[in-house]
């Protein structure tokens, strides 16, 4: 443990070597961090030398076992993807939400629902603050949900919302979070800091999102204008990989970008992300694959149950319709494994590469049981 | 109160240094003053502005010491007499003119007093500016003491009408602003009617080598003049054991060290009125008696360096001379000088012991200093725009991400180059030098610079000297932001009137020549925004980061002391105690360890933020920077 | 005439600045230039004024004009308006005989306002007191000032404090003349009652 201001160990191990994923947990949380585009500053050195930044930045050395111990049930948790009680296909039952959402609308039906139901009092999505740059917001109206429906392809610093939101006079509160921003929240809960473990309580439901990587704002920005009047898009969306592009859906049309040219674009962070499918939350909501193909299932999404809390809210949705099922297809569950192991895989090897070191992975225990059995599954 | 326009010849008046000065130049009749405001300078136009009405005289500031000068001297050119005041730098402003004005000469009296800062206590260099005298052949008088400031400013004028040249009278800090016992003169008024006769030009070419010759000439007769003031004095034994050859301040310290070891009967004290023509004669004659010679001045060596050349000259009559000084090592060659070094330099050279404190008591006292008396940091006052000024910037420049950097200026804002500031400020060497080096950096970005460029400038600095600046940046597409810091003030010196203003130093209106009118003139793009909106004032300065060229945007907000004095009510601002968590509110006490404003303190009792009522000027930018929101401001 | 203990004698006024160290000093001095005496002050200007300290050194003489600046150790009074401030003023200036006279009342220096260091306990600060100087007295002249409803008051109950400890030969009568001679009329009044207030709020140390 060093003697240095926390502002500048977090400077050093997560912001100097490319790893802030600009999740937000520190924004809001210490005035010391801004946030300014897709960019994290710290505005000023602390004097603390064990600050809360460190404690809840998803990219400090975090300790897994610890979490999965207070989050989950031994019983459910699978090396690729986490904790998991069921795999299943869902998607919204009304259609006016599935129009507006990227793919099945799950996310924005469970969300309706559990304000509806007050199982939760406001929800923290990400809204569009500028053109392609997002940001968290609070949402009490279940009707208003749907204004930020639709993936985002720039990460939002949802995580800072929640900080501000913690601070009112609410109880719970629901997140809609990236693995990053799921993983800062889950940090919150064993944290040691009074304040922070406060906070955590009012979390009262991580709905997480699959991920695979996000853009560079102006990177982004800058491609899509060379092609096409930023202010006309109305839809962006990334199919399964096989598809090797990007879809933008605009006013005067649509316009479709290779990957290789979006390559450049992504943000670096993202490279050493070992969670594609967000583990560290109740539910978990992704795209859904199925055999008939990517016309059909691109109006349907996966979803992944991993707490208790997670089954009940299912359950109750399903029970008061809101929410359609599909047959999970058998090889889904072992396709979802693999592609979750080969992101661990790439993460570890480039992890170590940054490090120099093989066996360091930086923020990241390489001796972490479940890692090890990934990384050592072909 | 007293007055010093006091007509009371014989009253023994207390009076600061600048204050006898400025009686000099009332006894003397001078009808024009000019000057611009720098320490140790500042008060003696100040104090002459008082009695100008009284006196009839006109007193102004000026927008540089050049232009100070130059209207000072235009008096002069028809016959009145003309007074010119500036610290060390203005000399610097000056010095083309003064350069110029030695060899085309003057007719009426015209005296500049230049006030010099050793150590630089509130200057941002240290120099010995009697060296301008010996460039400019110019005759150079050296008070030293309050007596002497008053009666030899009359001296100089006497001395500058006999020869037609302008006379420097030199004065330092601890002459300026220490006060003394004047007993004063008659005072004279002026009986001239100017007229300029254009039969005598003041012209140098063609031959500016044979208008040098004339000023040679003219320096001789001035030696004679010297050699007989009543102003060189001697005391001390026939032959001395130490001969002390000072001049000017360097005096107080002498007599101080010669008392204290009461050393009058073994040392003499050679006090000369001029170091530029030193009064050879006098010195030869008391070089012929001794055989150790010290010299003790302010400054540099340069009395030092003045009497050995006259040495060198007569060596052979005057034989080995043991000589003691700056150059040679027994006096420190930098910073100021006090008591305490001549008398021990005296001790030594004697034998004397001197009277010292008790070995414990000195040690527990040190002991006790060093446990319990904390380091007093300069700090903006409560209120004052450029805290916040600087909080913008440094967020700004943080969210901008390259690195970007300040070239700054001189004023009080010249603070934000230490903690005060957040050492957001990188460069600052002369008056409107902040704007010139940025214009310089704002042309780098073809090698590669790629660290956007700021410039701060205060209202009266720009006035001053950032305008050649600013036009210069515009014509070579020189890209920075500069910023101007009008708090509508010449704060640091004591609230001199600006061009900006619209008013004179004795307070009449006058026409106010705009400082953004002036900018948009040259044709840059220029906003104003309140420095006390921090979240505004970023985001205009981040904005400006991006785009080429030069673009000014001024902050705009009265400096604290001035809406004091203004009696404008303080809205009130208070930190709800109940919202403020203390320590425990993660940011580890940003508002008071980070902002640092004297109005809001750290309460270790109640373990919270407070305001501190006696020193709150209820500007809210506090308000703005808590991340609990706990500070809060109540409309008056 | 004017008695002298010693002969210069060397008085220290010291604060911070801001808190009416200058006319204070101008006040004694202006005092004893009436009776008689060659006074010098030497001050520190400038930069120092923006929360800096403040000190001014005051001589006085039958003789002659004195430096402006005391040499080490040959203080004889102290009168400060800020506690940290005495001390700071003894380490340099004083010996085992000088006098002091402080106002108790701390102006926290920006370092400890921020939380950065921490104001020594005045219990501490008046032991030092008690063990470097011949005799102390204190005053709390800025709560006295406050009474009369203005804190830069505070400098002129300090010099009611200092006629009353008579380390100074002062003549109370022509005091106050010097004291209205120094101040605009319209302040005249409040500032003579705080001048009686500081005579009677003076507390001895030893």
């Amino acid at each position: 443990m060093t003697l240095e201001p926390t502002t500048l160990q977090l400077k050093k191990l997560v912001l100097d070597k490319g790893l802030c994923t600009q999740c937000g947990a520190c924004h809001n949380l210490c005035p010391h961090y801004l946030g300014h585009g897709d960019r994290t500053v710290v505005f000023h050195d602390c004097d603390k030398t064990s600050g809360a930044c460190y404690e809840v930045c998803p990219r400090t050395p975090t300790n897994l076992e610890a979490l999965r111990q207070v989050m989950f049930d031994p019983a459910d948790i699978t090396a690729e993807l986490g904790a998991l009680k069921g795999l299943y296909i869902t998607r919204a039952s009304d259609p006016s939400i599935r129009g507006k959402a990227q793919h099945g609308g799950t996310v924005s039906a469970l969300i309706q629902f559990a304000l509806k139901e007050g199982i939760i009092e406001k929800a923290v999505l990400a809204g569009e603050e500028e053109i392609l740059l997002p940001a968290g917001r609070g949402f009490s109206d279940p009707e208003r949900v749907v204004d930020a429906a639709g993936s985002r392809f720039v990460v939002s610093p949802t995580v800072a919302a929640f900080n501000e939101l913690a601070r009112e006079d609410i109880e719970t509160l629901g997140v809609v979070a990236t693995p990053c921003q799921a993983m800062a929240l889950a940090k919150m809960w064993i944290s040691e800091v009074s304040r922070i473990h406060e906070a955590s309580k009012k979390i009262g439901l991580v709905l997480g999102l699959f991920c695979g990587w996000a853009f560079n704002w102006k990177k982004l920005k800058n491609l899509l204008a060379e092609k096409l009047e930023l202010e006309t898009i109305t839809r962006m969306d990334i199919p399964p990989s096989r598809f090797h592009s990007m879809i933008v859906e605009t006013r005067d049309g649509r316009v479709e970008i290779s990957i290789d040219e979006l390559r450049d674009c992504v943000r670096p962070s993202c490279n050493y992300c070992f969670d594609m499918t967000a583990e560290f939350s109740d539910i978990s909501v992704g795209s859904a694959r199925l055999p008939s193909g990517w016309d059909e299932s691109r109006g349907w999404n996966h979803l992944i149950v991993r707490t208790e809390k997670g089954q009940k809210l299912l359950e109750m949705a399903r029970d008061a319709g809101c929410i359609e099922f599909h047959d999970v297809p058998e090889e889904n569950l072992d396709r979802l494994k693999t592609a979750a192991a080969g992101k661990k895989r790439e993460a570890a090897a480039r992890l170590a590469q940054k490090s120099g070191t093989p066996g360091d992975l930086l923020y990241v225990p390489a001796d972490d049981p479940l890692l090890r059995d990934c990384l050592t599954i072909p | 109160m007293n007055r010093l326009s006091e007509d009371n010849t014989g009253k023994t008046l207390l009076l600061m240094g600048n204050e006898a000065i400025a009686r000099g130049v009332i006894e003397s009749g001078a009808s024009v003053c000019a000057g611009y405001p720098g320490n140790p300078s500042s008060d003696i136009i100040d104090a002459l502005v008082k009695e100008s009405s009284e006196l009839g005289i006109h007193v102004e500031w000026f927008v540089n010491e050049k232009v100070a000068l130059e209207v000072a001297a235009s008096a002069a050119m028809v016959g009145l007499r003309g007074f010119a005041a500036m610290k060390q730098n203005g000399l610097n402003v000056a010095s083309d003119f003064l350069l110029n004005l030695n060899l085309s000469g003057i007719r009426g009296g015209l005296v500049l007093a230049v006030c010099d800062d050793p150590s630089g206590i509130s200057s941002t260099n240290e120099q010995d500016s009697r060296l301008f005298a010996r460039m400019g052949e110019l005759p150079l008088l050296e008070p030293s003491d309050f007596q002497e400031a008053k009666d030899m400013v009359k001296e100089a004028f006497d001395l500058s009408e006999t020869l037609g040249l302008p006379v420097i009278v030199h004065s330092v800090t601890r002459l300026s602003h220490a006060r003394g016992n004047v007993s004063l003169g008659s005072i004279r008024k002026s009986d001239k009617t100017p007229y300029f006769d254009r039969s005598k030009p003041f012209i140098n070419v063609p031959a500016p080598a044979r208008a040098h010759l004339r000023l040679k000439e003219k320096m001789v007769r001035c030696l004679e003049i010297i050699e007989k003031s009543p102003f060189n004095s001697y005391t001390g034994p026939e032959r001395p054991e130490l001969l002390i050859i000072t001049a000017g301040a360097g005096r107080f310290y002498c007599e101080e060290a010669i008392h204290n070891l009461a050393a009058e009967n073994r040392v003499g004290l050679l006090n000369v009125a001029s170091t530029f023509p030193l009064p050879r004669d006098l010195i030869l004659k008391r070089l012929a008696l001794a055989s150790t010679v010290l010299f003790v001045e302010e400054g540099g060596p340069f009395l030092e360096e003045g009497v050995k050349e006259i040495y060198a000259d007569h060596v052979s009559d005057l034989g080995v001379l043991k000589l003691l000084g700056k150059s040679t090592g027994e006096l420190p060659s930098t910073g100021e000088l006090n008591p305490d070094l001549i008398i021990d330099l005296l001790s030594q050279q004697l034998g004397i012991q001197r009277k010292k404190r008790p070995g414990e008591y000195q040690q527990g006292l040190s002991r006790a200093a060093s446990n319990l008396v904390p380091a007093r940091d300069l700090a903006f006052c409560a209120g004052c725009p450029h805290r916040a000024t600087y909080w913008a910037i440094k967020k700004a420049l943080a969210l901008d991400g390259r690195d970007g950097f300040v070239c700054g200026d001189i004023g009080c804002y010249g603070m934000g180059s230490g903690p005060a500031g957040w050492s957001q400020m990188d460069t600052m060497q002369a008056m409107g030098s902040g704007t010139g080096v940025a214009s310089g950096m704002g042309l780098l970005d073809s090698f590669g610079l790629k660290q956007p460029v700021i410039a701060v400038c205060g209202d009266s600095t720009f006035y001053h000297a950032a305008i050649p600046a600013l036009i210069n940046a515009r014509q070579h597409e020189s890209s920075f932001l500069l910023l101007i810091l009008d708090n509508s003030a010449t704060a640091m010196t004591g609230f001199q009137p600006h061009p900006g203003l619209g008013k004179t130093a004795t307070g009449k209106t006058a026409p106010a020549v705009g400082l953004e009118d002036l900018c948009r003139a040259i044709g840059c793009p220029v906003e104003t925004v309140d420095p006390y909106d921090i979240g505004k004032t970023t985001q205009s300065i981040l904005g400006n980061l991006e785009s080429p060229g030069v673009k000014v945007l001024v902050l705009k907000q009265t400096c604290a002391l001035v809406r004091a004095k203004q009696g404008l009510p303080p809205s009130k601002v208070k930190v709800d105690q109940k919202k403020c968590i203390g320590d425990s509110c993660g940011c580890s006490r940003f508002c008071t360890r980070v902002f640092k404003c004297p109005g809001l303190i750290w309460d270790a009792g109640t373990g919270t933020a407070r305001i501190d009522e006696a020193m709150c000027t209820g500007c809210g930018v506090c308000v703005q920077i808590c991340p609990e929101r706990a500070i809060v401001s109540e409309e008056a | 005439m004017m008695e002298l203990r010693k002969d210069p004698f060397n008085v220290v006024i010291a604060g911070v600045g801001g808190q009416g160290n200058v006319l204070a000093s101008l006040i004694l001095g202006r005092y004893f230039v009436g009776r008689g005496g060659k006074v010098t002050i030497g001050e520190t200007y400038g930069v120092s004024q923006r929360g800096g300290s403040v000190m001014s050194h005051l001589r006085v003489s039958r003789k002659k004009q004195f430096a402006p600046i005391i040499p080490k150790g040959d203080a004889d009074l102290v009168i400060a308006l800020e506690p940290v401030e005495a001390l700071r003023v003894l380490d340099d200036f004083g010996n085992p005989d000088i006098d002091l006279i402080v106002n108790m009342r701390p102006v926290y220096p920006m370092a400890v306002l921020s939380g950065e260091c921490v104001y020594p306990p005045l219990e501490d600060i008046k032991d030092a007191f008690r063990l470097y100087s011949r005799h102390f007295w204190t005053i709390n002249a800025t709560a006295i000032a406050l009474e009369l409803g203005k804190a830069i008051l505070a400098n002129i109950v300090m010099l009611g404090a200092v006629l009353e400890t008579r380390v100074l030969d002062i003549q109370e009568a022509f005091f106050v003349e010097t004291l209205k001679e120094s101040l605009p009329k319209t302040s005249i009044e409040i500032n003579l009652r705080a001048f009686h207030d500081g005579r009677k709020g003076l507390l001895s140390g030893k």
